[in-house]
């Protein structure tokens, strides 16, 4: 892979049964990007998203990483017997960091410092969700994989997550989203849509920071 | 260490926090011994000790009362290790790819489920002696810790193996009765039969009437408990670390060894 990559996949096939979902999908990720990837239902992207991660396997094809990768999967995947601080403690002994100045940031940033020793079964989805991306974000990952990672936020939080994305992109991270409302479209340098098991690179759009 | 003490630590939290489990042993252990206890007399029944081939001659309602410790044990802690096992298959998943090392996770496991196993032992060995009082205490505990690390051990295999929570229960359910109910001599025409050898709750059943009655301790039978503890975990762990792990590992180069290539 090449010096200024931090991500490359390359030829990804993926098929359930005798459906095929992935076609032969390659792409590159580089520092200081922020890519999205939209498409419709069905057409893959969580898929192809959980094979970037390492979660799933590709029935063919490549993926190569470089540096730390922090996911957030679609679905919450948090334990509910366990409280918030129980949670940034447990994933920070997983990704071997030190402190937890980061989480602490995060937490308060998206806004629920409150709930730190709430158990997780007791949160609104929204506050689970916000504890889903803190997760994937406290360790200050190079390459960021977030699916749909703003579901149940409200509005304020909403724009707060594309501020932190914003600046995870000017800090030279590889920020890749997948998203399927039309008025983020413009939020990103670079679009990929998700068709038929393909990915087309769309024009760049106009706002492209 | 810090990340296995972490990994113990909340596997171990997060099945304290079983409340059904909690409700299982401070109400059905007690009720469960007064029940079976009560449907048998008292009266002689002959015992057969595998490891000598002797026969004991227990107290046909003290060795039910005994016995139906070990099926409670079985069933709360095959089904308190499986509902957590299951129910925490993609949270584990998200610790391994988030860099936790498997055998790191899985010495975690291990720990607390000896750690549940000694705790559900011990208080059902206290609880029994609300009912019985056994001539060595510390072996019964020891069939009874040994029974409930083989059915953790056999609940952590099922809740890597079945989909379905209903199937999981079903089976340790089916499983746990049937394995201890046989081992019991009294109003049962397979009691000490040879097959029985081969059933999982075997070995901590004798250590525990041979304890109980005579304070025996049939070695063998605390290794042939083991290798049923061993079995049913290694493959448990087995089908744990297969599915855990990320399908690229070696694809990932972390800063560590991207340091090291330099």
């Amino acid at each position: 892979m090449p010096a200024d990559l931090l991500l490359q996949a390359r030829d990804l096939t993926r098929s359930f049964g005798r459906r095929r979902v992935l076609r032969g999908v390659s792409f590159d990720l580089a520092p200081g990007q922020l890519a999205g990837i939209v498409g419709e239902n069905g057409a893959g992207k969580s898929t192809l998203l959980k094979i970037l991660a390492g979660e799933l396997r590709p029935s063919g094809g490549s993926v190569v990483l470089r540096g730390a990768l922090g996911y957030c999967p679609q679905a919450v995947v948090l334990n509910d017997e366990l409280t918030v601080e129980q949670h940034l403690d447990y994933f920070r002994a997983a990704y071997g960091i030190a402190g937890l100045e980061r989480a602490h940031e995060l937490v308060a940033r998206l806004g629920y410092e409150r709930y730190l020793r709430s158990t997780v079964g007791t949160l609104s989805g929204g506050t689970k969700q916000k504890l889903n991306l803190t997760l994937a974000l406290m360790h200050d990952p190079t390459v960021l994989l977030l699916d749909e990672p703003y579901q149940g936020f409200d509005w304020e939080t909403y724009l707060r997550f594309w501020d932190l994305a914003a600046e995870l992109r000017d800090r030279g991270r590889a920020v890749l989203v997948i998203s399927h409302l039309v008025f983020d479209r413009d939020r990103f340098d670079q679009l990929y849509t998700l068709r038929d098991g393909l990915l087309q690179a769309d024009v760049v759009p106009v706002a492209s920071r | 260490m810090s990340a296995y003490l972490a990994a113990t630590r909340y596997t171990l939290i997060e099945q304290a926090r079983n409340r059904l489990a909690l409700g299982l042993l401070a109400v059905f252990l007690p009720v469960w011994y007064f029940l079976l206890g009560a449907a048998i007399e008292r009266g002689p029944a002959a015992f057969k000790l595998s490891a000598t081939g002797q026969f004991l001659t227990v107290d046909a309602h003290n060795v039910t009362v005994l016995t139906s410790g070990a099926n409670a044990i079985a069933l709360i802690c095959g089904f308190t290790i499986f509902a957590a096992t299951r129910k925490g298959a993609a949270f584990d998943r998200r610790l391994v790819l988030c860099g936790l090392h498997q055998p790191v996770l899985l010495a975690a496991k291990l720990t607390a489920l000896a750690g549940v196993a000694l705790a559900v032992s011990a208080y059902s060995t206290l609880v029994l002696l609300a009912f019985w009082r056994p001539e060595s205490l510390v072996l019964v505990w020891l069939g009874y810790f040994l029974v409930a690390l083989v059915y953790g051990a056999f609940g952590l295999l099922l809740g890597v193996l079945v989909q379905s929570e209903l199937a999981g229960f079903f089976l340790i359910i089916m499983v746990g009765l049937l394995d201890t109910a046989f081992q019991i001599p009294v109003e049962n025409p397979a009691g000490n039969k040879d097959f029985l050898h081969f059933f999982p709750a075997h070995g901590p059943i004798q250590l525990a009437v041979a304890g109980g009655f005579a304070e025996q301790l049939p070695f063998s039978m605390v290794l042939l408990s083991l290798a049923w503890v061993a079995g049913f975990s290694l493959l448990g762990l087995a089908i744990f670390w297969r599915r855990t792990r990320a399908w690229n590992a070696r694809g990932r180069l972390t800063s560590r060894q991207l340091a090291a290539a330099k």
